[in-house]
């Protein structure tokens, strides 16, 4: 049985439909389909559609090792899903605090088009079951809390009058028992919300059970169908969640009551009559044009938002469709530099597991770094394969971009192309088949470049504020020079000048990527090797060393102290950390389009910034 | 008997228009494919989220479906075969139009969710930039037909249709079709990769099914209305006077489900900045143009 079966009896024409559903697998993959096709794995060969939300997606895909922090947005995600819905592990560890995956693989292709006809036949066999469990998540669960109509400020856990003005404390609900819920309160949800809480609620309950009639007659499964029916069960249908841990979720489940249905639904089934819209909005934050009654805050974009790589968390307070405030995490929970201690001979495994998007990078990091406290070079053929390694890891680093950047901006050949492209610059084996990639690298870059609206689009969107750091190819598309690569031997050998674009904005880095793509597959090609040795050096003594790599992001720095062998103290500075500060003045006071655009024009990872 | 052959011509159409749109964004041709995507959908529970405006939330994806419905009946398939032959053909489908955009907003407000209610706002600022081309480009069509009938509007284009007659018209309303049935690249409100779906990210099951035909019912109808008004309808040589319509209907509907896959999502205020800086005015001069070539030739 699936962990998430539809409570029902099985009968012809659900067996019928159950089939059908098998047939029809629409999946939410986490962390995102890029971060899949950067192991090799094509779900959409596989059998799966790809799905933008969780609503719409039945089966949860997980690949790789997923952080604490991804573990959690994934299982609030899951509990959004609608029954029948399953669960994919693809290369996955422990998955608490989701169910047990459904099926387990391997990372190879073969294992997962298995894995998915497995998943198939489950489905067809038991996605509807009388034995059916619901999924308890902490983070979803809803708590009650009390609060003045006419004071916000005046929050109790208990029924309560308020010590102000006297009146009768009004329920609301309170977001999950964690962290995060606290710096929600009281913004989300203005005053004037609470009167429509509790009457709202009984509401419900009667509309629910009108709503239930639709053609099917086993109570057990019209239960779990409508779990909100009332407050205090929310925890137990995927409904309740909508409440729980805002941030954690990124999906559209949020709400939005306090923002503007409170004042609908304070007039509606408001217990205290009517109330002005002076009064509802008192105490709200003013936005920059004066209507309040649009202002959202803190909405979650991320982690798992389709348009942005996953575990990017990207909170926006937004003001109608205007962004009034952004901020940007990642991914949270992931081991970082105080993790990386321990023997040296382990240094570059641990350092290439905390950015799967680009492991080739952060392993020549280490070896850069304990080399130079070794005092050696590495010999020609070592180097060039791994300019070869890294220029391959690049090119599809930003294939990978390229095709998250379609998705965002509604470019659907975009978004399949140059994910084709990335799966097979994933899959080729060595150099030749690398280099042979070059013409449809150009092909796709000429043709971005001839798309009409896409200078309209991305033009001017994006653009950084003076003096603000950058790196990589979001220093280059400001027209500056700036490549690690420059200081390199090996690259001068191979003639290597960086791509310089002008222009400062999306479109600017767009084109200096598309570039950069042609570039990396040319210097493969000359470096005719992608496979790399390991490392040269005998790291057992104790020195210091330090090292920089152009990743795919742009320039990071180790500096590693090593005593008698083992790492005792590491200092790493990546692009995306440092770019992270610049998400704010991007973003704010930008349209939601354009503030996303420049958001992932940034392409940050996520996976290289503590958190 | 008409209302009957007119639903059922819809839901063939709707039919292929959504194995049109599978195959336009996966790549594969599955014919089947609506039947057991349809078949899925009606198994999925149908979530109902937390808190909504119930009503706003219930009569969307249905008031979607009748909008588009509504707007078939005064299309006519054959000279004898329409379901209701209006003296204000030509008005009514616009009628029936503007609630595609209330659906859409009640559908954006109803589910109390973030990404659906910017969608749903979204779109109505999208119908303010394409409302008005609809209309004024439908104005010069009943010029030259002299009549607000749908059959007339057929009839007058014998010798030429208006897609060569008036060019601008035409591009013009195809355009504000689009628009008018989310299309990309002005699926502003549903915007998959910055909304996650909008207003359709909150529906599931039965109701995401109901919406799913709105849309595609809304597409035919659409591609009906360019058909009827500018290409002739079921004007043409040897085939039968349906099947030209059926054939002029879906090569629109294609061509309307292709061009999104080739350029990006236009920004909201472009959609509205053109729509009323170059748009109306084109539109003007349109209804001047045909007016002239009305009196003169």
């Amino acid at each position: 049985m699936i962990s998430g079966a539809r409570q029902a009896r099985l009968n012809f024409f659900r067996r019928l439909v159950a089939r059908a559903q098998a047939r029809e697998l629409a999946a939410l993959v986490v962390p995102d389909p890029e971060a899949a096709r950067t192991m090799g794995v094509d779900l959409e060969a596989a059998g799966l559609r790809t799905s933008f939300t969780p609503r719409h997606a039945d089966v949860l895909v997980l690949t790789g090792e997923l952080p604490p922090g991804l573990k959690k947005a994934a299982a609030v995600a899951y509990a959004q899903m609608p029954r029948p819905r399953a669960i994919l592990a693809v290369g996955a560890g422990h998955v608490s605090p989701l169910p047990e995956p459904n099926v387990s693989v391997g990372t190879g292709q073969e294992d997962v088009a298995a894995g998915v006809a497995e998943l198939r036949r489950i489905f067809a066999r038991s996605a509807f079951s009388t034995e059916a469990a619901d999924f308890d998540l902490d983070a979803v669960r809803t708590q009650t809390e009390y609060v003045c109509p006419m004071h916000p400020q005046v929050v109790r856990s208990e029924p309560d009058s308020c010590p102000i003005c006297g009146m009768d404390l009004v329920p609301r609900e309170a977001a999950g028992g964690n962290g995060h819920g606290t710096h929600h309160e009281g913004m989300d949800h203005g005053g004037h919300d609470g009167g429509a809480g509790a009457s709202h609620g009984e509401h419900e309950g009667h509309d629910e059970h009108a709503g239930m009639e639709r053609g099917e007659q086993d109570e057990g499964h019209e239960q779990m169908d409508q779990g909100s029916d009332d407050e205090g069960e929310g925890q137990r249908g995927h409904e309740g969640m909508d409440h729980g841990e805002m941030s954690g979720m990124g999906y559209g489940g949020m709400s939005h009551d306090g923002m503007d249905h409170g004042g609908h639904g304070g007039m509606d089934h408001g217990d205290m009559g009517f109330m002005s819209m002076v009064e509802m909005t008192q105490g709200t934050p003013r936005s920059s044009d004066g209507l309040q009654m649009e202002w959202a805050e803190d909405m979650p974009f991320g982690p798992l938002f389709p348009g942005l790589p996953g575990g990017l968390a990207l909170t926006l307070t937004l003001d109608g469709d205007t962004v009034a405030r952004a901020e940007a995490e990642g991914v949270e929970g992931w081991a970082f530099a105080e993790d990386l201690a321990g023997p040296a001979e382990a240094l570059a495994g641990r350092l290439a597991r905390l950015d799967p998007l680009s492991p080739v990078a952060y392993r020549v990091l280490a070896w850069r770094a304990l080399e130079s406290a070794a005092g050696v070079e590495p010999g020609e053929r070592t180097a060039l394969a791994r300019v070869g390694a890294l220029e391959k890891e690049r090119a599809s680093s930003h294939m990978g971009w390229l095709s998250l950047f379609g998705r965002l901006i509604g470019y659907s050949w975009l978004e399949s192309r140059a994910g084709t492209l990335q799966l097979a610059l994933a899959r080729a084996v060595d150099a030749d088949e690398v280099a042979r990639l070059r013409g449809d690298g150009a092909g796709l870059a000429r043709r971005v470049e001839w798309t009409p609206l896409l200078r309209r689009k991305l033009g001017g969107v994006g653009v950084l504020t003076e003096g603000s750091e950058r790196s990589g190819p979001v220093a280059r598309g400001a027209g500056v020079p700036k490549d690690a690569r420059t200081d390199e031997e090996v690259y001068r050998s191979l003639g290597f000048e960086p791509v310089v674009r002008d222009g400062d904005d999306a479109l600017s880095r767009l084109r200096v990527r598309l570039a950069e793509v042609e570039q990396s597959l040319d210097l493969v090609g000359k470096a005719g090797e992608t496979a790399v040795p390991e490392l040269a050096a005998d790291p057992k003594l104790s020195s210091a060393g330090s090292a920089t790599v152009e990743t795919p992001r742009g320039a990071a720095a180790l500096r590693v102290t090593l005593e008698g062998g083992a790492v005792e103290g590491v200092e790493l500075d990546t692009p995306s950390a440092r770019h992270l500060a610049l998400v704010r003045g991007v973003a704010e006071q930008q349209e939601l389009a354009d503030a996303l655009v420049a958001v992932a024009s940034l392409d940050l990872s996520p996976w290289g910034v503590d958190r | 008997m008409n209302a009957v052959m007119a639903i059922l011509m819809l839901l063939v159409g709707a039919y292929l228009v959504a194995v049109l749109e599978g195959w336009v964004s996966t790549g594969r041709l599955r014919p089947a494919g609506p039947i057991t995507s349809g078949l899925a959908l009606l198994g999925r529970e149908s979530v109902v989220p937390r808190r909504p405006d119930r009503i706003f939330f219930e009569v969307a994806p249905p008031l979607l479906l009748v909008a588009a419905l509504l707007a078939a009946a005064v299309l006519p398939l054959s000279p004898g075969l329409i379901v209701a032959d209006l003296a204000t053909g030509a008005l009514f489908v616009n009628a029936a139009w503007v609630y595609v955009m209330v659906a859409l907003l009640m559908a954006g407000w109803g589910p109390n969710g973030a990404y659906a209610m910017v969608g749903g706002f979204r779109f109505l600022g999208q119908t303010v930039g394409y409302s008005m081309l609809i209309v004024m480009a439908l104005t010069a069509v009943a010029m030259r037909a002299e009549s607000l009938f749908t059959t007339e509007v057929v009839k007058s284009q014998a010798a030429l249709p208006n897609a060569i007659y008036q060019p601008v018209g035409f591009v013009l309303f195809f355009l504000a079709a689009m628009a008018v049935a989310f299309l990309p690249p002005l699926d502003l409100p549903t915007a998959p990769g910055e909304l996650a779906g909008g207003v359709m990210a909150e529906y599931t099951g039965w109701r995401l099914a109901v919406m799913r035909l709105g849309r595609a019912v809304l597409v035919v109808t659409l591609a009906a209305a360019v058909s009827v008004f500018y290409l002739g309808g079921w004007l043409g040589p040897v085939l039968p006077p349906w099947a030209w319509s059926a054939l002029k209907t879906l090569l629109v509907a294609a061509v309307m489900l292709l061009l999104g896959r080739y350029v990006p999502r236009l920004r909201e205020t472009h959609v509205l900045e053109w729509g009323w800086k170059i748009g109306i005015p084109l539109a003007l001069l349109n209804i001047f143009y045909v007016g002239v070539l009305l009196l003169v030739v």
